[in-house]
């Protein structure tokens, strides 16, 4: 099992590469840059900002630049962002850390400390804070968020599609099914737009937008609030409860949709199996045939579907706490957008595709877990 | 030969020929002898697999709603700009913050500002009108490219299979890796310069690695079927194995995924160009009519983003119905 | 009915004393599809005693497995329906049993197995799990009982090894031993009544005859009756003693083995006769029946087999031939009408080389 998961893990180092290379040339590829952006904030200080080109290896570059310096200046670049290079020194030294160890090791065996391998996904350019940082602070907020909606409607559509599945054909089947199609259409955006008007506008019963009420609490995720949490835990869950509501709504009742659908479908494929009516001619009740015999296989499509799903999270983050204006990482990415902010929106990519493929490997593992026909050796 | 293999899997139960209880391989040969009554004929009347394809088609009543919902809308988009044109865009007078809610909210008899005016004072049912035209171009042209894209990707791979199939399937593993809606705003931010072909160009570029993967699967699995065996054995040759017997039956579940690519696209572009990341304000789609809609929600300026999403929501449905169609019309093994 | 899984052959001779344990009267089994409605049994009647044995026989889609899965009410309705007809299982109809009553029956006093071992166990379960758990059910034993009963009921059906085979999955035994097991599982709770639908049609040729050898032993051993359904007359040579010809989802003939397959009545049988290829005739031409099954939605006017039959003549297509038509009344064909004039009945070469299986 063990020998499985590294196995699968390392299959998945190439594609993690893929992903920097990817992540580096689409921001080197837009217009203006980083050190444009970096020029530009007052906040930050000359002195500041050399200490980061050189520590990145950023070469400054403009229209006179010859085209194969260029191109070479392009894996100084990824060599510097990836950890690979040492820009506080030159030539072939550059492969090695201030302490003589090749850089691209761990710190603890000589190496440096600069660049992604060495977990320094760089600054970010409006708030000159470390990208780490920015990045990690947003974490909390998206958890929340997603998780709960995650839960709720994998629960609610494994039952609405089991049910409907039983009772094919039904009045009930017919509705979900039918209901299901007209919100798998609905544009989540605007779905969350209409629900803002009617809960929280028309009707009052729900907050609008972020995470907790401003006026009695202090900012989200910061000590103070945790303080404040600690000594009212009941009231602080109950105020995130209410600023949950509308933005969860949208995500279940979107993603519902298709989920029951396939629950539905993998249910009826199952029941329809030699091995169900061979459990029905040994004459177990209804309720275990499908219950025991039928379920049981119509969940092992389903498990891997979840956790397939788990990425497509991070895209509904983006939506819905653009609309919700929840301080999560997908508003994050917005804000990070509009301002050309290249070093946190590469982090963010690199973040997501990482979650991506770690979902992908547990889908792989829990489905050898659930599944006696797969051997993990 | 040739013609037999695509014919003999369709109509299979129509062609059944008596296999020896047995099931013995044999030497079977005619009765020649004897009296010879008439062969009694089957009067099924003959249809081939579209006819066939089309009475599934027309059973799904949904699906049938669906495509007339569509055609009005692709009238609309034609016809629309020209009957309820932009230039006649009047800017009224703002009474409200925001804009000015639909005219019959106040006089249920008037047909002025149908569907409210933006805090700009411009027509919402005049932005929505003439919205249907780019986001359908967007909507179509992404399809078009992706689906180029991807049958030419997928069929090399699933023809060739090997080396080639595997390097592009790492390819397609990768750009399934990378979360498409970021990938898709950062691009369209960084290189769309609010322009619709090149919003559609990226579009397309990002949106053919799932057509590639099904294109793919489904030449694995046709290129083992016996009717592409036979032609292989009596010595076809690869270009026309592929266009003559693979692609016709790959045909169906390719339409389907290609409809269901329009309404992603169309879903897509609105976002994108909601948030302000997409085409210029001056052109018009439905997803720029409801661009700046948000911060006015929270005063109760509903009807600003709520018709020209409709407008989405309706297409979107539409389509959506229709791809069901046509799965249960032309590729009727993937239900359920 | 607790106690070993191989009882002595004790209440056989009061079981079968009296009336038929299964007795089918005019069985009728719609389906209600989108293009209509097709006949796949369409008023058919037989009977077995206890501790006897039948054979079911015809092409595929002539309804012999849609009889037995209505005998179990194992047909999903709708689409399928049962507008009339009575099955009568030790005098009970099984048709207006309430359904409760009718889950005890199925798998305790009548159990079945199925064409496809492949398919037919459930792969996330353990074989033991699988025989267990109608044992613990009907029988009402404790688990480990129960688990001890599977391992029992594994040895026999000649399978090595039953501690191991029974904690593993199904996918890790051959197509025969799952078969082995699947009869296993329909013995584990003493039935009256083994129903076998195809149960050889999947599996190798070597594997079919010790297949076929153990349905016949268990079935002797346990004096449980038998319907074997199959569409190969060697089988039913091999098997039972009684058997039912069926065409279109009518019986077109019965009788015993030695009737049916030495000297066949109706043209049908004789053309399924003749289309097996026999031992040491070597270049001789198979008589083969022309044409298809017809379209369950058009049937043609008449007997259903009559476009394909050689000898048909005027009266096929006028009227509809029935079991007790003729004379003698076990053949439902007008060949054999006191008023037939034209055409001779069959004459087909006796089959000895498959009744030689019947000693």
């Amino acid at each position: 099992m063990i020998k499985f998961i590294i196995r699968r893990s390392l299959g998945l180092v190439p594609l993690l590469l893929l992903v920097v290379v990817f992540s580096f040339l689409l921001m080197k590829a837009a217009p203006g840059g980083p050190e444009a952006q970096f020029q530009g904030n007052k906040k930050i200080s000359q002195v500041q900002i050399d200490a980061w080109l050189k520590r990145w290896c950023l070469q400054p570059t403009d229209a006179n630049t010859p085209i194969l310096e260029q191109v070479g200046n392009y894996f100084v670049e990824f060599g510097g962002w990836f950890g690979i290079l040492n820009c506080n020194r030159s030539g072939s030294q550059a492969f090695f850390s201030d302490s003589g160890g090749l850089n691209v090791l761990p710190p603890a065996l000589g190496g440096g400390s600069n660049g992604v391998i060495h977990g320094d996904l760089g600054y970010g350019i409006q708030s000159g804070r470390p990208v780490t940082e920015i990045i990690a602070e947003r974490i909390p907020a998206t958890f929340i968020l997603a998780f709960t909606a995650l839960v709720l409607w994998v629960s609610i559509a494994i039952v609405l599609g089991v049910y409907a599945a039983i009772h094919r054909y039904s009045l009930f089947d017919q509705t979900v099914t039918f209901l299901s199609y007209i919100f798998y259409s609905l544009p989540t955006f605007w779905l969350g737009l209409n629900l803002i008007f009617i809960f929280g506008v028309a009707l009052r019963w729900f907050p609008t937008g972020g995470i907790i009420t401003t006026r009695d609490w202090s900012p989200f995720n910061t000590p103070q609030y945790w303080q404040q949490f600690g000594a009212n835990p009941g009231a602080a869950t109950l105020d995130i409860g209410r600023h949950l509501f509308l933005p969860v709504l949208t995500l279940v009742a979107v993603n519902i949709a298709g989920d029951s659908r396939f629950v539905r479908a993998s249910m009826l494929e199952s029941i329809n199996q030699d091995y169900v009516r061979t459990a029905r001619a040994k004459g177990l009740r209804n309720r275990v045939v499908v219950g025991k015999h039928a379920l049981r296989n119509a969940m092992l499509p389903v498990v891997t579907n979840v956790a397939l799903e788990i990425p497509f999270l991070f895209s509904g983050a983006i939506v819905t706490e653009t609309i919700f204006n929840w301080p999560g990482m997908g508003r994050l990415f917005i804000d990070s957008i509009g301002g050309k902010d290249y070093f946190v929106i590469m982090g963010l990519l690199l973040v997501t595709a990482i979650i991506t493929l770690f979902a992908n490997l547990i889908a792989d593992v829990v489905y050898a877990i659930v599944d006696p026909r797969i051997r993990y050796d | 030969m040739t013609d037999q293999g695509p014919g003999a899997d369709k109509n299979s139960n129509r062609q059944e020929v008596f296999i020896s209880p047995t099931g013995a391989p044999m030497n079977v040969v005619q009765m020649a002898e004897g009296p010879q009554p008439q062969d009694f004929e089957v009067s099924l009347e003959s249809l081939n697999q579209w006819q066939i394809a089309w009475r599934r088609f027309k059973r799904h009543r949904l699906a049938v709603v669906g495509t007339g919902i569509f055609g009005v809308m692709i009238l609309l988009a034609i016809f629309g700009p020209i009957i309820w044109p932009y230039d006649r865009l009047a800017l009224k007078p703002v009474t409200h913050s925001g804009g000015n809610p639909p005219g019959w909210m106040q006089n249920p008899r008037t047909l002025a500002d149908p569907f409210g005016t933006d805090n700009g004072g411009r027509s919402v049912f005049i932005l929505t009108v003439n919205g249907a035209r780019l986001s359908m171009l967007i909507g179509i042209g992404t399809t078009v490219i992706a689906v180029t894209i991807g049958v030419v990707v997928g069929s090399f791979a699933g023809f060739f299979g090997g080396r080639i199939d595997g390097l592009l399937m790492r390819f397609v593993d990768f750009m399934l890796t990378i979360p498409f809606l970021f990938v898709i705003l950062v691009m369209a931010r960084f290189f769309g310069a609010g322009d619709p072909i090149v919003l559609t160009l990226i579009f397309g570029l990002l949106f053919w690695p799932g057509l590639a993967r099904l294109v793919r699967a489904l030449f694995l699995s046709l290129r083992e079927q016996d009717f592409v065996q036979a032609a292989r054995a009596v010595g076809v040759s690869d270009t026309r194995i592929t266009f003559r017997h693979i692609l016709p039956n790959a045909l169906g579940p390719i339409i389907v995924s290609a409809t269901l690519l329009v309404a992603s696209a169309i879903v897509t572009e609105a976002f994108v160009s909601f948030l302000n990341f997409g085409l210029k304000a001056t052109d018009l789609s439905w997803g720029n009519a409801l661009a700046s809609s948000q911060q006015y929600q929270i005063v109760g300026n509903w009807w600003w983003a709520f018709f020209p999403g409709m407008a989405i929501a309706l297409t979107v449905t539409a389509i959506n119905f229709m791809g069901d169609g046509l799965r249960d019309a032309l590729d009727p093994r993937s239900r359920e | 009915m607790t106690g070993s899984i191989l009882p002595v052959d004790d209440d056989v001779a009061t079981r079968s004393a009296g009336r038929p344990l299964l007795e089918v009267r005019d069985l009728r089994t719609y389906f209600h599809v989108m293009d209509g409605v097709v006949r796949a049994v369409d008023g058919i009647s037989f009977s077995i005693m206890a501790g006897e044995t039948l054979g079911i026989v015809g092409e595929s889609g002539c309804g012999k497995s849609v009889t037995s899965l209505s005998i179990m009410r194992l047909l999903d309705m709708p689409p399928a329906e049962i507008p009339s007809g009575e099955i009568l299982f030790e005098g009970r109809d099984l048709l207006t049993m309430p359904d409760e009553e009718m889950r005890k029956v199925r798998g305790n006093d009548i159990a079945m197995i199925f064409q496809e071992p492949m398919t037919s166990l459930n792969p996330v379960f353990t074989v033991g799990d699988q025989i267990a758990e109608a044992v613990i059910l009907h029988q009402g034993l404790s688990k480990k009982a129960a688990w001890d009963k599977a391992i029992e009921s594994l040895k026999a059906v000649g399978i090595n090894n039953p501690e191991r085979r029974v904690k593993q999955y199904p996918h890790e035994l051959s197509g025969g031993m799952r078969q082995r097991v699947m009869i296993a599982m329909a013995l584990s709770c003493d039935p009256k009544l083994l129903i076998a639908d195809e149960p050889t049609t999947a599996l190798d040729v070597t594997i079919q005859a010790q297949i076929l050898e153990l349905i016949r032993t268990v079935q002797d051993r346990t004096g449980a009756a038998l319907m074997l359904i199959t569409h190969d007359l060697g089988v039913v040579a091999e098997t039972v003693k009684d058997v039912v010809v069926m065409y279109a989802g009518r019986i077109v003939e019965e009788g015993s083995v030695e009737e049916v397959l030495l000297a066949p009545k109706h043209p049908y049988t004789e053309g399924l006769l003749g289309s097996i290829p026999s031992r040491g005739k070597r270049g001789e031409r198979l008589n083969v029946i022309r044409g298809t099954v017809p379209n369950p939605f058009n049937m043609p006017p008449g007997c259903n087999f009559a476009p394909r039959c050689p000898y048909a003549f005027e009266p096929c297509t006028q009227a509809d031939p029935r079991i007790g038509d003729a004379n003698p009344p076990d053949v439902a064909c007008w060949l054999y009408t006191a008023t037939a004039t034209s055409p001779t009945p069959p004459r087909v070469r006796p089959r000895l080389d498959l009744v030689e299986a019947l000693g």
